[in-house]
């Protein structure tokens, strides 16, 4: 999912298109009224200048003004306009709908298939990329059914409405206009194939110009402690040249390809239609009106031209961005799947690793022949250091991941049998990272689960006693958390998290102890918190503090993805390994604090 | 309008280009007049049966050539006044990012990154506008659209101009109506759309939460809610931009209408040809442009002033630590007196520090200790000057430090800041920041001594290997060691390390202290830190707590006290030795 900008083929273009396309399918009827008002419109739009031919040609240059049909063009012509500008108001609000709907239906179809892969997929990810496409490339492409599709079928139709006039006015003529549609042709594509390249220039300058500001911005302080001010000045400022000079490029290529060559070109479409006219009237009459008629339609044809040809970047950034954002659709890594018949349900609590091993990436391995076993209601903790495995013993239990060998019985069944729902509900993982999402106190206690009632949410905070400090919040359980829950110490955002996996009341606990520091107060509820909570629970901790540590009925340790050491506090005394000089340096320490108090 | 006299020093200072576009714009104004009259001038000769094939041919030629000029100045006129405004664009943000790097810390923590951006982006961009397409509808409306008017009324008719053009202003002030309209309606979809991208940042930040209770289908359901009411809002947008287009065909529908009506009038009295009131017509398409124009002038010249007038706000803003008082420009050696009674942020907050004393003899080592917000990095930020406003007194070298230039001070000070920051660069790059030209002896040496250059030549691309967005990915240990590196390089008279070794592990931290103690007998050498292992062999030791000092000393005497030193000194070797799994052929301590 790597964020490249690798030149897309033709072929893989109009692929990228066709599915932009296909979300049309679920509007259709929506797309059909606004076709059909588009054309009515069109329609009424362009009959306007055959109803002024008419009267010229066939009133005006005879000079015959009988009231009753004159009357009667003028009504028709003023109904024609006041309906064209009804009709087109509902084409383009509805096809503006149907864009909306399309995008949003695009966003909500990435966004579900993200938040349903697999937790491998995040951790391989880098979340600015996952990021950019839900926002950025989305919006892109929201330009490009807004701003760009409306306006393609519009001027499309506009242009058959436009030539059908001309062919119904003079089909000679209309026959000569029809050639001006290769050159406006060619102008496009030169046009998009050097804007392309001078805006794709230009506009890598430009975000490289802002990601050098950025950075200066947030480094500002050891730009200038390190005194290097004026060399950043100087190659910010060679950038900025380098920008301008592409834009300058950008700009100058507009000159000569954009409204200059088009307003050009309408001229030489007058001169057609008066050398055409010209010839005609050497030999007999022409109709005015007619002549009137075609230099109108041709100064509405080329307004629809220096729009398109304006908005060839939007569409051509959309095809990037769709292209990114589609890889993201099709990328299937689903969370590991349930196995096995049967639904069992998971009513003790008892865990066993048997012979497991692990690898992220199929090659290096984290765990190593892991196995043991925790029975109901007991604790058990995990010391080593970072990288030992620690955290994938509990992505393996939580099921985030599959092991490579061996098995993981819970409660006598292997994992994989249980509903994912099952496993949800009964293993109450407390992570290290208590994160807070926005709302309100409640809610990140509930964490959109409907089945959990605010009763028994209050009674989750009560247990882990967090109630206290909640209470005393301005609105209590109404009280909205800001971004992130900055507003609330870590001590404060660890309660929280604790009565989040209370009120779901699990069988199992599994505890990924934070290392940070907590001042002592909270530190002192958060002790009695947990103490409550691994109470009657089958508990698994990754343990970083020392009481966590000693009050464990097993306490395994891991090095280099194996077990070095496991058993219970004096089995390991008894072993005088790594937990006897724990136990006896702290003892020790107790000691020297007794003489010397 | 405003904008424009605010901008004036600028189309001053760029006057050949403004005059020069602005006289080729009139020109294309004027040649946009003569093809509706050449049409007009050739359908009468062909209605008279005058017209000859030396007439047309004649007529055919003048069009071309109009046409082929109105190109060419349509071109140089872009390149003259579309040039000059991008020229403003570079200049203002060249100025931006010089007076960026002249001010203080405090300004940084006033003002947000994002806003910063937004000023160098969005409000660049609008001030660009109003220099450029901002001068090119003020003329052009004006020009062309008087010209128009002035032709249709003295070649054709007055009282066929005036009653065909009674629709138009309606058109003008109803384009600027639904302008400012759209604009507040696009301003609350945007706030929509970000407030989905929050969502978006907040539900992929917090995905292992989400995924650890099972919620994924309620946050898809949110996401979907919030996306429905980012579609509602954008539908309001469209409600009043489908308005645009219809309203501009019907009133210049309207207009035509009026013209042929009365201008037929004309014709059967013979005040006017049948060909000019065919010119007339076309006049009145050309009138349509000036119209739509004069409308987004406002628009565009409004965000304009607002926009110039934030950066104009920002340029004016004073850096707050100046050389005011300085009186040297010779870098000071590494002897510090330190003497704080107090220091606060600002004027009504508590103290962030309290009564802090030391000295510090050129060549000794200041250990400072304490918990997170217990003023360890404020006292660091005091100390090189990158805060002031202290109630006491800071010396190095026996003088006031404000009394040293901040190029001379800076000299004297290397620093490794706490976050770890790397620039978008080469490793080699980023390590010889602070001395572009240093050799690559000079970078291994210093990458050596923070203990990074095995892990540098480790990737692919060795020292050139790219850090940041598009290079390779660092762990926070080797960002922190990478950064002390780059203050290795410059062999500061003083070193500071803000907290600069919480990512690398207990051996590495040893061995880079080691080389310290080795390469900086000579020099002052500043080190704050969580883990006191990083501080034991300090000269001086304060443990800071809520801004007060309340243990002080050498690693020695504080252990004999049974204080706050002792105890946590005692606890972090025991729980390294449980973070190191099982290494107990180690030291306690």
């Amino acid at each position: 999912m790597e964020h490249t900008d690798e030149q897309l083929t033709t072929k893989q273009q109009t692929r990228i298109l066709k599915r932009l396309l296909s979300y049309m399918k679920f509007h259709k009827v929506l797309l059909f009224w606004a076709m059909l008002f588009l054309a009515l419109g069109t329609g009424a739009e362009l009959i306007g200048p055959i109803l002024i031919q008419t009267f010229i040609d066939d009133y005006l240059t005879p000079a015959q003004f009988p009231v009753e049909p004159l009357i009667a063009l003028a009504v028709t012509y003023i109904i024609l306009h006041v309906s064209a500008v009804f009709f087109n108001y509902f084409q383009q609000f509805w096809f503006d709908k149907a864009a909306l709907r399309m995008i949003q239906r695009m966003r909500v179809e990435v966004f579900g298939n993200v938040a349903h892969m697999g937790l491998s997929f995040f951790d391989r990810t880098a979340t600015g990329g996952i990021i950019s496409r839900l926002t950025n490339d989305t919006e892109r492409i929201k330009e490009f059914y807004v701003n760009v599709l409306s306006m393609l079928v519009q001027n499309f139709v506009f242009f058959i409405g436009i030539f059908a006039a001309m062919f119904y006015l003079n089909v000679q003529l209309a026959l000569f206009c029809l050639a001006l549609l290769p050159v406006v042709f060619i102008l496009l594509h030169t046009y998009r194939k050097f804007s392309a390249k001078y805006y794709g220039r230009m506009s890598g300058k430009l975000s490289e110009l802002n990601a050098r500001l950025n950075e200066s911005i947030q480094g500002m302080a050891i730009i200038q402690i390190f005194r290097q001010e004026r060399r950043m000045r100087r190659e910010f400022a060679e950038l900025n040249d380098e920008h301008h000079r592409a834009w300058l490029k950008g700009m100058k290529l507009d000159g000569l390809l954009l409204r200059p060559a088009v307003d050009f070109l309408s001229i030489i479409a007058l001169m057609l239609v008066i050398g055409y006219f010209g010839i005609i009237s050497f030999n007999s009459p022409i109709e005015v009106g007619v002549l009137y008629a075609f230099v109108n339609y041709l100064e509405r044809f080329f307004e629809p031209v220096n729009q398109m040809m304006a908005r060839l970047s939007i569409f051509q950034q959309a095809i990037v961005a769709a292209g990114r954002v589609f890889k993201l659709i099709d990328h299937d890594e689903p969370a590991p799947p349930k196995r096995y018949e049967g639904n069992p349900q998971i009513t003790r609590g008892r865990i066993e690793f048997k012979n497991v091993s692990f690898s992220y990436d199929q090659t290096t391995p984290v765990l190593k022949n892991i196995s043991f076993t925790i029975d109901q209601g007991e604790t058990l903790a995990f010391v080593g250091h970072t990288g030992s495995g620690k955290s994938s013993v509990i992505n393996l239990l939580m099921r985030f991941y599959e092991p490579d060998e061996g098995e993981i019985l819970l409660d006598g069944e292997p994992l994989a049998k249980y509903s994912k729902e099952e496993l949800r509900k009964k293993l109450g993982l407390v992570l290290q990272d208590s994160h807070m999402f926005s709302g309100d106190v409640l809610e990140n206690i509930q964490l959109y689960n409907q089945e959990i009632t605010e009763a028994q949410a209050v009674q989750a905070a009560e247990t882990v006693r967090a109630d206290q400090f909640i209470q005393k919040l301005p609105g209590g359980y109404r009280h909205p958390v800001g971004e992130r829950g900055g507003t609330f110490s870590t001590g404060e955002r660890q309660l929280i998290s604790f009565a989040r996996t209370m009120a779901l009341n699990p069988k199992v606990l599994v505890l990924d102890e934070a290392t940070a520091n907590i001042d002592t107060e909270t530190e002192e509820l958060i002790q009695a918190a947990l103490e409550t909570m691994k109470s009657g629970r089958t508990t698994i901790a990754i343990a970083h503090r020392l009481s966590t540590i000693k009050q464990a009925d097993k306490i395994v340790v891991l090095h280099q993805g194996e077990i070095q050491e496991a058993g219970n506090h004096e089995e390991l005394l008894q072993k005088e390994g790594l937990y006897y000089n724990m136990y006896v340096l702290q003892q020790g320490r107790r000691l020297e604090a007794k003489i010397s108090g | 309008m405003r904008v424009f006299l605010d901008l004036w020093w600028y189309f001053k200072r760029e006057k050949t280009s403004y005059i020069i576009g602005i006289i080729m714009l009139m020109i294309v104004s004027i040649l946009s007049l003569l093809p509706p009259y050449i049409v007009g001038v050739v359908v009468d000769l062909m209605v008279e049966n005058n017209l000859t094939v030396e007439g047309l041919t004649f007529w055919l030629i003048i069009l071309f050539f109009v046409g082929l000029a109105a190109y060419i100045f349509r071109y140089l006129w872009r390149i003259m006044i579309f040039g000059a405004s991008i020229r403003l664009a570079r200049l203002l943000r060249n100025q931006l990012y010089e007076h960026f790097t002249n001010m203080s810390a405090k300004f940084y923590q006033r003002r947000k990154t994002g806003d910063l951006m937004a000023h160098a982006t969005n409000d660049i961009r609008a001030v660009e506008q109003t220099a450029g397409a901002g001068v090119l509808t003020l003329v052009d409306s004006l020009t062309l659209g008087g010209f128009v008017i002035i032709t249709m009324a003295v070649t054709i008719s007055w009282e066929l101009t005036l009653l065909s053009l009674l629709p138009l202003p309606l058109l003008a002030f109803l384009t600027n109506f639904y302008g400012s309209m759209l604009h507040k309606r696009f301003r609350v979809a945007q706030a929509a759309f970000s407030s989905l991208n929050d969502r978006v940042q907040e539900s992929i930040a917090g995905i292992r939460v989400t995924k650890t209770f099972g919620q994924e289908k309620a946050d898809i359901a949110a996401f979907q809610a919030e996306s429905d009411d980012v579609v509602k809002k954008n539908l309001r947008v469209s409600r009043i931009d489908a308005l645009f287009d219809p309203t501009i065909t019907f009133i210049i529908g309207v207009s035509y209408f009026l013209a042929v009506y009365f201008g037929a009038g004309f014709v059967i009295n013979e005040d006017i040809t049948i060909g000019q009131l065919t010119s007339f017509t076309i006049y009145l398409g050309l009138l349509v442009w000036p119209m739509l124009a004069f409308g987004w002038l406002f628009n565009i010249v409004e965000r304009g002033r607002a926009s110039y007038g934030r950066i104009s706000e920002l340029l004016a803003e004073q850096a707050e630590i100046t050389d005011e008082h300085a009186d040297t420009t010779k870098p000071p050696s590494g002897r510090f007196d330190v003497e704080i009674h107090s220091f606060r942020y600002k004027s009504e907050d508590d103290p962030v520090l309290n009564d802090v004393r030391f000295q510090l003899k050129e060549g000794e080592t200041l250990g400072v200790i304490g918990r997170t917000g217990s003023g360890k990095t404020t006292l660091m930020k005091l100390l090189m000057r990158e805060e002031q406003g202290v109630n006491g007194k800071i010396s190095l070298d026996y003088r006031s430090i404000e009394r040293y230039t901040l190029d001379a001070l800076r000299t004297s000070f290397g620093y490794v800041p706490q976050d770890q920051f790397l620039f978008s660069a080469t490793i080699a790059d980023n390590i010889a920041f602070a001395k572009p030209n240093a050799t690559m002896q000079e970078v291994i040496d210093a990458a050596k001594l923070a203990c990074v250059h095995e892990d540098i030549v480790q990737f692919q691309n060795g020292y050139e290997t790219f850090v940041g967005e598009r290079g390779v990915t660092l762990s926070g240990g080797q960002k922190q060691r990478i950064a002390i590196a780059r203050a290795l390089l410059v062999e500061p008279e003083i070193l500071m390390f803000d907290d600069s070794l919480s990512a690398v592990d207990a051996k590495t931290e040893e061995s880079i202290l080691e080389a310290l103690r080795m390469k900086r007998s000579e020099r002052t050498t500043i080190i704050s830190a969580h883990r006191l292992s990083a501080v034991k062999h300090a000269d001086v030791i304060l443990v800071l707590d809520q801004g007060k000092v309340v243990e002080q000393g050498t690693h020695e005497s504080l252990m004999k006290k049974d204080g706050w030193y002792r105890e946590v000194y005692n606890q972090q070797q025991l729980e390294s030795i449980v973070a190191e799994g099982g290494d107990t052929g180690g030291t306690y301590g």
